[in-house]
């Protein structure tokens, strides 16, 4: 028996940041944001949890000093994990379910921009022998992923373009999008490759970015939000890591997190999901059986906007933000890590009136 | 050859940009340009950091320009380690040398600072009153203010003793590191 | 004035003895694969069974040419990818193989990657017994 837990609050970092700006300083204000939307601080913090990435910026342990901007002093209760902050959220879930403590902080910020060459750098977060030394950056799979996919099911780039050009006008109302507006397919399919089928708008812009999410559990929540999402399922799993091992055309590990999450005990109005280039919108949406009376991405999804390590905490925050902002009864938020979607995290929100 | 490939060479290089400096990180550099160091302190538990980083940690709360504080440029040794240095790849430094954790008055924080001179190793100690050797008007680089702000850069090429009689332990138990 | 600083490490990695094995073949120009205790072949091979967790260690020598599964066309290199000029990475089956390996693959063009096409190793002039050994795939 599972005990409740909500999300109660969600906050992001501006993408405009003033130049040079450290990480701690991003997290500073957004943590901040976070708690004083539902009228915490710091000190009613009970359990904290974080996600980063040592390779985005080339330190190590450099996630340490983001542990400033949660105040850090009396010592507190805290964890790390070394992924985006979807999995921090996963363990905070977990520390929640033990019943002595009610509130919990996530947070997790990456600076994409420290790297010369971001392609180069993540791929040293692969298996060292097969396939870091041989240089298979994310860009490179996830395109051998596109191309296994156009195969399977027949579809063409212009049916790629045209994923990202709805993605681009729903990202005109999110602030948080690094690019957005009205194009057209025909607009799309001048630009250039970077490794085929998949061309330059098929992969999501890296930036900087930071986010944090509070967990409450039981009435606590009720007190203290209006309408906290509840965590309805949350499950993760992970596929083999080579590519060469498995069918990239599909998604295991996302179908068994989805029906772990139980996304099908009552479907849901809407996606969040956290997919980087185009061809794994089409590979998730099929996974976790999401029909087309289903709302994909309305924030346009990490199409718009990638900031490393925060992504998959951004896609539940903004399914969030669908229960509490928009009236929504059940949705999801997706999250991913790893080649060619190989880890799935699927976390399942509703609202209980 | 028919021994069975036991190790498997991989040398990884890994690029990153050089941060761009925040508009404290040049201010702070500037000011060391002139011979002066500055922290800031903090509005709510008056804490001094040095370099400044813009918060305090303790109380979470942003720092401006208007908590900036003067520091003077001698200080105390509050602990040190005698390095030898490992040739690895990339080592540069081939004889002994100290690296002491230095508290600057006026300071709450250390500084981890090499390049003490006039003192042989033997005698470096927890409450040696050190100054600031400046590099010449001119030469103190912006240049790498420190790795994680947590040194002076180009400015200060070494610290040299004072003379001045040590301060007793008991008066550093707080700001050892 | 430099605006990039490298982080680097000389790792010397220990292989074990199933990839050891399989790099042993590459010295020798050999392709070594893994046969799982359910009869599936998986080069490169890997101490466990991916599907089942179990431990593998059934050595199988497979051949040095097979056919692609899927390829992308690089038109532009990394400065780490394998090859410096344009050239497609390709999941390729070689022969015997129940998987895949990935390598690059100097075809010319987008339309030398096609899936279903032969292709076979193009070894290195000089062998030591790592990944690189295969300098590339080539159509058959």
């Amino acid at each position: 028996m599972t005990r409740d837990v909500a999300i109660v609050a969600f906050a992001q970092a501006p993408l405009d940041q003033a130049p040079g700006q450290t990480e701690t300083l991003m997290l500073l204000p957004t943590i901040t944001d976070a708690l004083n939307t539902v009228g915490l601080t710091r000190r009613d913090v009970d359990f904290t949890c974080s996600g980063s990435a040592d390779y985005l910026t080339g330190g190590t342990f450099t996630f340490v000093q983001m542990l400033e901007a949660a105040g850090a002093w009396p010592p507190i209760s805290e964890s790390h994990v070394e992924m985006d902050g979807a999995w921090a959220l996963y363990e905070a879930w977990v520390r929640l379910q033990h019943g002595d403590v009610d509130v919990a902080l996530v947070f997790s910020s990456g600076r994409a921009s420290a790297s010369a060459s971001l392609r180069e750098t993540l791929t040293f977060q692969l298996d060292p022998y097969y396939l870091a030394p041989i240089g298979a950056d994310y860009v490179s799979l996830a395109a051998l992923q596109g191309q296994a996919v156009l195969e399977r099911t027949g579809r063409t780039d212009k049916d790629l373009a045209q994923i990202v050009v709805q993605r681009r006008h729903d990202a005109i109302a999110n602030p948080h999008a690094a690019v957005s507006g009205d194009v057209s397919v025909d607009e799309l399919l001048r630009n250039d490759y970077v490794v085929e089928p998949l061309r330059t708008h098929d992969v999501g812009p890296a930036v900087d970015g930071a986010a944090a999410v509070v967990l409450v559990a039981g009435e606590r929540a009720r007190q203290i939000c209006d309408r906290p999402a509840w965590i309805a399922g949350l499950d993760h799993r992970v596929d083999p890591h080579y590519p060469g091992v498995r069918d990239l055309a599909q998604s295991k590990s996302a179908a068994l997190a989805a029906a772990r999450a139980g996304v099908g005990n009552g479907g849901v109005e809407v996606a969040e999901l956290c997919a980087v280039c185009t061809p794994e919108e089409l590979v998730l949406t099929e996974a976790l059986g999401l029909g087309d009376a289903v709302t994909i991405n309305p924030s346009g999804g990490a199409l718009v906007a990638n900031p490393v390590m925060v992504t998959g905490l951004v896609r539940i925050g903004e399914a969030f933000r669908q229960v509490h902002d928009h009236g929504r009864q059940r949705v999801l938020g997706h999250a991913s890590s790893g080649p060619c979607l190989q880890q799935n995290l699927v976390c399942v929100l509703e609202a209980r009136d | 050859m028919t021994d069975p490939v036991q190790f498997m060479s991989h040398h990884t290089a890994v690029e990153y940009s050089l941060p761009e400096p925040s508009r404290l990180g040049v201010h702070f550099a500037v000011q060391l340009g002139r011979g002066k160091i500055i922290g800031h302190r903090c509005p709510q538990c008056a804490k001094v950091y040095v370099p400044p980083r813009g918060y305090c940690p303790l109380c979470v709360v942003e720092t401006t320009d208007a908590d900036e504080v003067s520091i003077a440029d001698r200080g105390t040794i509050t602990t040190f380690s005698v390095i030898t240095p490992l040739q690895y790849p990339g080592q540069q430094e081939t004889e002994d040398y100290v690296q002491a954790t230095l508290l600057l008055d006026g300071s709450d924080t250390t500084l981890m600072v090499t390049g003490l001179e006039g003192i042989a190793i033997a005698d470096v100690r927890t409450g040696l009153r050190v100054e600031a050797v400046w590099a010449p008007d001119g030469e103190r680089g912006a240049a790498a203010v420190g790795v994680r702000g947590m040194g002076l850069g180009d400015a200060v090429k070494g610290w040299r003793p004072t003379g001045e009689p040590d301060l007793p332990r008991e008066q550093l138990a707080e700001h050892v590191l | 004035m430099a605006t990039t600083w490298k982080l680097e490490f000389p790792y010397r990695r220990s292989v074990g003895p199933v990839i050891g094995a399989f790099l042993t073949g590459l010295r020798d120009r050999r392709v070594v694969g893994v046969r799982t205790a359910g009869g599936r072949v998986l080069v490169p091979p890997f101490e466990y069974d991916p599907d089942t967790g179990e431990p593998a260690s059934d050595l199988v020598e497979v051949g040095s040419a097979g056919v692609i599964e899927h390829g992308a066309w690089v038109g532009t290199p990394l400065r780490t990818h394998p090859l410096d000029r344009p050239f497609a990475w390709a999941l390729v089956r070689l022969d015997g193989a129940d998987t895949a390996l990935l390598h690059a693959l100097d075809c010319g063009s987008a339309a030398g990657a096609e899936p279903g096409a032969r292709v076979r190793i193009r070894w290195r002039t000089e062998t030591v017994g790592h990944v690189s050994d295969i300098e590339c795939f080539e159509p058959e």
